[in-house]
Protein backbone atom coordinates (compact mmCIF):
# COMPACT_ATOMS: atom_id res chain seq x y z
CA UNK A 1 0.00 0.00 0.00
CA UNK A 2 1.59 3.63 -1.14
CA UNK A 3 -0.18 6.97 -0.42
CA UNK A 4 0.20 9.14 -3.67
CA UNK A 5 -0.82 12.95 -2.89
CA UNK A 6 -1.61 15.16 -6.34
CA UNK A 7 -2.02 19.25 -6.01
CA UNK A 8 -4.12 20.99 -8.05
CA UNK A 9 -4.96 24.73 -8.09
CA UNK A 10 -8.54 27.02 -8.32
CA UNK A 11 -9.00 30.71 -7.83
CA UNK A 12 -11.69 31.99 -6.29
CA UNK A 13 -13.95 34.34 -4.65
CA UNK A 14 -15.75 34.11 -1.21
CA UNK A 15 -17.45 36.06 1.54
CA UNK A 16 -17.77 34.55 5.02
CA UNK A 17 -20.74 35.66 6.52
CA UNK A 18 -23.00 33.42 8.64
CA UNK A 19 -26.94 34.30 8.36
CA UNK A 20 -27.76 33.14 11.45
CA UNK A 21 -25.28 36.17 13.39
CA UNK A 22 -26.03 39.66 13.23
CA UNK A 23 -23.68 42.57 11.44
CA UNK A 24 -21.33 43.04 14.35
CA UNK A 25 -20.99 39.34 15.43
CA UNK A 26 -20.14 38.17 11.64
CA UNK A 27 -17.01 41.04 11.38
CA UNK A 28 -16.11 39.84 15.08
CA UNK A 29 -16.00 36.07 14.40
CA UNK A 30 -14.86 36.88 10.18
CA UNK A 31 -12.29 39.89 10.18
CA UNK A 32 -11.95 41.23 6.60
CA UNK A 33 -13.15 38.01 5.37
CA UNK A 34 -16.69 39.41 6.68
CA UNK A 35 -15.99 42.42 3.18
CA UNK A 36 -19.38 42.61 1.73
CA UNK A 37 -17.82 42.76 -1.67
CA UNK A 38 -15.94 39.28 -1.08
CA UNK A 39 -12.45 38.34 -1.81
CA UNK A 40 -10.49 35.93 -3.35
CA UNK A 41 -7.93 33.39 -2.34
CA UNK A 42 -5.29 30.92 -5.35
CA UNK A 43 -7.05 27.92 -3.61
CA UNK A 44 -4.66 24.46 -3.29
CA UNK A 45 -6.13 21.35 -3.54
CA UNK A 46 -4.29 17.93 -2.29
CA UNK A 47 -5.85 14.82 -3.09
CA UNK A 48 -3.97 11.86 -1.17
CA UNK A 49 -5.64 8.26 -2.69
CA UNK A 50 -4.05 4.37 -1.11
CA UNK A 51 -3.61 1.67 -2.83
CA UNK A 52 -1.32 -0.85 -3.80
CA UNK A 53 0.80 -0.94 -6.55
CA UNK A 54 0.33 -1.89 -10.04
CA UNK A 55 2.55 -4.81 -11.23
CA UNK A 56 2.76 -3.66 -14.70
CA UNK A 57 2.74 -0.16 -14.64
CA UNK A 58 4.33 0.31 -11.67
CA UNK A 59 1.50 2.94 -10.11
CA UNK A 60 -0.54 2.86 -7.41
CA UNK A 61 -3.26 5.31 -9.54
CA UNK A 62 -4.16 6.25 -12.91
CA UNK A 63 -3.05 10.20 -12.67
CA UNK A 64 -4.60 10.57 -16.30
CA UNK A 65 -7.81 9.59 -14.36
CA UNK A 66 -7.29 11.27 -10.94
CA UNK A 67 -6.33 14.46 -12.79
CA UNK A 68 -9.81 14.03 -15.33
CA UNK A 69 -12.04 13.09 -12.11
CA UNK A 70 -10.30 16.54 -9.98
CA UNK A 71 -11.03 18.81 -13.47
CA UNK A 72 -14.18 17.79 -13.93
CA UNK A 73 -15.65 17.95 -10.10
CA UNK A 74 -13.30 20.21 -8.74
CA UNK A 75 -10.67 22.87 -10.44
CA UNK A 76 -13.64 22.84 -13.63
CA UNK A 77 -16.80 23.71 -11.20
CA UNK A 78 -14.91 26.27 -8.90
CA UNK A 79 -11.95 28.02 -11.08
CA UNK A 80 -13.03 31.64 -11.24
CA UNK A 81 -16.43 31.50 -9.12
CA UNK A 82 -17.72 33.27 -6.83
CA UNK A 83 -18.25 30.43 -4.17
CA UNK A 84 -21.25 31.83 -2.44
CA UNK A 85 -23.08 33.03 -5.23
CA UNK A 86 -21.98 30.38 -7.91
CA UNK A 87 -21.62 27.09 -5.78
CA UNK A 88 -25.07 25.73 -4.83
CA UNK A 89 -23.67 24.14 -1.54
CA UNK A 90 -22.61 27.41 -0.44
CA UNK A 91 -25.76 29.08 -0.85
CA UNK A 92 -26.74 28.20 2.43
CA UNK A 93 -23.28 27.47 4.67
CA UNK A 94 -20.68 29.73 4.80
CA UNK A 95 -17.75 28.53 2.59
CA UNK A 96 -15.02 28.58 4.93
CA UNK A 97 -12.22 26.45 4.05
CA UNK A 98 -13.87 23.90 6.43
CA UNK A 99 -16.56 23.94 4.35
CA UNK A 100 -14.93 24.06 1.28
CA UNK A 101 -13.15 20.90 1.72
CA UNK A 102 -16.20 19.29 2.79
CA UNK A 103 -17.73 20.02 -0.30
CA UNK A 104 -14.60 18.78 -2.27
CA UNK A 105 -14.63 15.63 -0.44
CA UNK A 106 -18.56 15.16 -0.80
CA UNK A 107 -18.16 15.77 -4.84
CA UNK A 108 -15.12 13.56 -5.00
CA UNK A 109 -16.72 10.63 -3.10
CA UNK A 110 -19.92 10.79 -5.56
CA UNK A 111 -17.95 10.74 -8.35
CA UNK A 112 -15.51 8.17 -7.28
CA UNK A 113 -17.01 4.70 -8.00
CA UNK A 114 -17.19 6.04 -11.51
CA UNK A 115 -13.74 6.79 -12.74
CA UNK A 116 -12.33 4.04 -10.15
CA UNK A 117 -15.17 1.51 -10.24
CA UNK A 118 -13.21 -1.08 -8.28
CA UNK A 119 -12.97 1.01 -5.41
CA UNK A 120 -8.80 0.87 -5.79
CA UNK A 121 -7.36 3.17 -5.16
CA UNK A 122 -9.39 4.30 -1.97
CA UNK A 123 -9.77 8.21 -1.27
CA UNK A 124 -7.84 8.65 1.80
CA UNK A 125 -7.89 12.72 2.72
CA UNK A 126 -8.14 15.76 1.51
CA UNK A 127 -5.96 19.03 2.20
CA UNK A 128 -6.92 22.57 0.97
CA UNK A 129 -4.38 25.44 1.50
CA UNK A 130 -6.37 29.06 1.55
CA UNK A 131 -3.16 30.26 1.94
CA UNK A 132 0.07 29.39 2.82
CA UNK A 133 -1.30 29.72 6.07
CA UNK A 134 -4.64 28.55 6.15
CA UNK A 135 -4.92 24.64 5.62
CA UNK A 136 -7.73 22.23 6.18
CA UNK A 137 -7.73 18.87 6.30
CA UNK A 138 -10.33 15.59 6.24
CA UNK A 139 -9.70 12.01 5.94
CA UNK A 140 -11.48 9.01 6.35
CA UNK A 141 -15.23 10.46 6.26
CA UNK B 1 8.22 10.06 18.66
CA UNK B 2 8.81 10.97 14.93
CA UNK B 3 11.98 12.59 13.14
CA UNK B 4 12.16 13.56 9.64
CA UNK B 5 14.94 14.15 6.96
CA UNK B 6 14.95 15.69 4.08
CA UNK B 7 17.86 14.95 0.77
CA UNK B 8 17.44 15.76 -2.72
CA UNK B 9 18.58 14.08 -5.91
CA UNK B 10 18.32 14.72 -9.32
CA UNK B 11 17.77 11.89 -11.82
CA UNK B 12 16.22 10.91 -15.29
CA UNK B 13 13.54 8.07 -15.68
CA UNK B 14 11.51 6.69 -18.68
CA UNK B 15 8.09 5.39 -17.21
CA UNK B 16 7.17 2.31 -19.97
CA UNK B 17 6.02 -0.82 -18.54
CA UNK B 18 7.25 -3.46 -21.36
CA UNK B 19 3.64 -5.18 -20.88
CA UNK B 20 1.83 -2.25 -22.44
CA UNK B 21 1.31 -1.29 -26.38
CA UNK B 22 3.49 1.96 -27.06
CA UNK B 23 -0.23 3.93 -27.31
CA UNK B 24 -1.30 2.13 -23.65
CA UNK B 25 2.14 3.43 -22.28
CA UNK B 26 1.37 6.83 -23.26
CA UNK B 27 -2.03 7.00 -21.94
CA UNK B 28 -1.08 5.68 -18.57
CA UNK B 29 2.32 7.62 -17.74
CA UNK B 30 1.84 10.56 -20.23
CA UNK B 31 4.45 12.84 -21.41
CA UNK B 32 6.48 10.40 -18.80
CA UNK B 33 6.80 7.98 -21.20
CA UNK B 34 9.05 10.00 -23.35
CA UNK B 35 11.42 7.23 -24.47
CA UNK B 36 14.29 9.57 -24.89
CA UNK B 37 13.76 9.73 -20.86
CA UNK B 38 13.08 13.18 -18.37
CA UNK B 39 14.32 14.30 -15.28
CA UNK B 40 13.25 15.93 -12.02
CA UNK B 41 15.02 17.12 -8.40
CA UNK B 42 13.16 14.40 -6.40
CA UNK B 43 13.25 15.67 -2.38
CA UNK B 44 12.65 12.47 -0.27
CA UNK B 45 11.55 12.75 3.35
CA UNK B 46 12.70 9.76 5.45
CA UNK B 47 10.91 9.57 8.86
CA UNK B 48 11.91 7.45 11.58
CA UNK B 49 10.11 6.68 15.07
CA UNK B 50 11.94 6.28 18.41
CA UNK B 51 12.15 7.69 21.69
CA UNK B 52 14.73 10.78 22.61
CA UNK B 53 18.01 9.36 24.47
CA UNK B 54 17.54 10.70 27.76
CA UNK B 55 21.33 11.81 27.87
CA UNK B 56 21.23 13.70 24.58
CA UNK B 57 17.67 14.52 24.17
CA UNK B 58 18.29 12.18 20.42
CA UNK B 59 15.95 9.45 18.65
CA UNK B 60 19.34 9.08 16.40
CA UNK B 61 22.45 11.23 16.02
CA UNK B 62 21.24 12.35 12.35
CA UNK B 63 24.80 12.21 10.95
CA UNK B 64 24.15 8.46 11.00
CA UNK B 65 21.18 8.92 9.02
CA UNK B 66 22.23 11.22 6.82
CA UNK B 67 25.40 8.43 6.35
CA UNK B 68 23.18 5.79 5.51
CA UNK B 69 21.13 8.02 2.97
CA UNK B 70 24.41 9.40 1.54
CA UNK B 71 25.45 5.74 0.82
CA UNK B 72 22.63 3.57 0.41
CA UNK B 73 19.99 6.23 -1.81
CA UNK B 74 22.37 9.28 -3.05
CA UNK B 75 25.73 7.86 -4.25
CA UNK B 76 23.05 5.63 -6.33
CA UNK B 77 20.49 7.49 -7.41
CA UNK B 78 21.97 11.07 -7.61
CA UNK B 79 22.41 12.48 -11.17
CA UNK B 80 21.51 8.66 -12.90
CA UNK B 81 18.92 7.18 -15.27
CA UNK B 82 17.29 5.08 -12.97
CA UNK B 83 15.91 2.47 -15.46
CA UNK B 84 19.73 1.93 -17.02
CA UNK B 85 22.00 2.79 -13.66
CA UNK B 86 19.52 1.26 -10.78
CA UNK B 87 20.00 -2.00 -10.70
CA UNK B 88 15.92 -2.12 -8.56
CA UNK B 89 14.93 -0.80 -11.69
CA UNK B 90 16.24 -3.79 -14.29
CA UNK B 91 12.63 -5.07 -14.41
CA UNK B 92 10.07 -2.23 -12.78
CA UNK B 93 9.29 1.23 -13.84
CA UNK B 94 11.04 3.54 -12.03
CA UNK B 95 7.88 5.32 -10.81
CA UNK B 96 7.75 7.67 -7.71
CA UNK B 97 5.85 5.00 -6.32
CA UNK B 98 8.43 2.03 -7.07
CA UNK B 99 11.25 4.50 -6.14
CA UNK B 100 10.15 5.27 -2.38
CA UNK B 101 9.62 1.47 -1.98
CA UNK B 102 12.93 0.73 -3.49
CA UNK B 103 14.26 3.52 -0.51
CA UNK B 104 12.60 1.61 2.12
CA UNK B 105 14.12 -1.39 1.18
CA UNK B 106 17.52 -0.29 0.97
CA UNK B 107 17.31 1.77 4.20
CA UNK B 108 15.13 0.15 6.34
CA UNK B 109 17.88 -2.80 8.05
CA UNK B 110 20.62 -0.02 8.67
CA UNK B 111 18.26 1.90 10.68
CA UNK B 112 17.11 -0.76 12.50
CA UNK B 113 20.34 -1.91 13.01
CA UNK B 114 21.27 1.29 14.77
CA UNK B 115 19.05 -0.19 17.85
CA UNK B 116 17.18 3.55 18.98
CA UNK B 117 14.81 4.15 15.82
CA UNK B 118 13.00 2.50 13.27
CA UNK B 119 11.52 3.52 9.50
CA UNK B 120 8.64 5.44 9.70
CA UNK B 121 8.07 6.09 6.28
CA UNK B 122 9.27 7.19 3.00
CA UNK B 123 8.17 10.59 1.13
CA UNK B 124 8.88 10.90 -2.25
CA UNK B 125 8.24 14.12 -4.16
CA UNK B 126 8.78 14.10 -7.64
CA UNK B 127 7.32 18.14 -8.77
CA UNK B 128 5.70 20.22 -6.06
CA UNK B 129 2.58 18.57 -7.60
CA UNK B 130 3.02 14.89 -6.68
CA UNK B 131 4.34 12.80 -3.53
CA UNK B 132 3.86 9.38 -2.43
CA UNK B 133 4.27 7.78 0.91
CA UNK B 134 4.93 4.53 1.66
CA UNK B 135 4.88 2.99 5.17
CA UNK B 136 6.15 -0.25 4.31
CA UNK B 137 4.31 -3.41 3.98
CA UNK B 138 2.50 -4.72 1.24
Amino acid sequence: MVYVSRKYGFSATHRLHAAGLSDAENRAVYGKCNNPFGHGHNYEVEITVAGPVDAVTGRAVDLAALDALAAREVTGPLRYRNLNEEVEAFRTIVPTTENLTFEVDRRLRAAWAGEFPAGVPRLEKIRIWETERNICEVSGL
Amino acid sequence: MIISKKVEFSASHICRAPGLSDAENERVYGAAANPLSHGHNYIVEVAIEGEPDPVTGMILDLKLLKNVLEERVLSVYDHRLLNREVPSFGNLVPTVENIAIDIWRRIERHIDATGRARLYSVRVHETSELFVEYRGGA
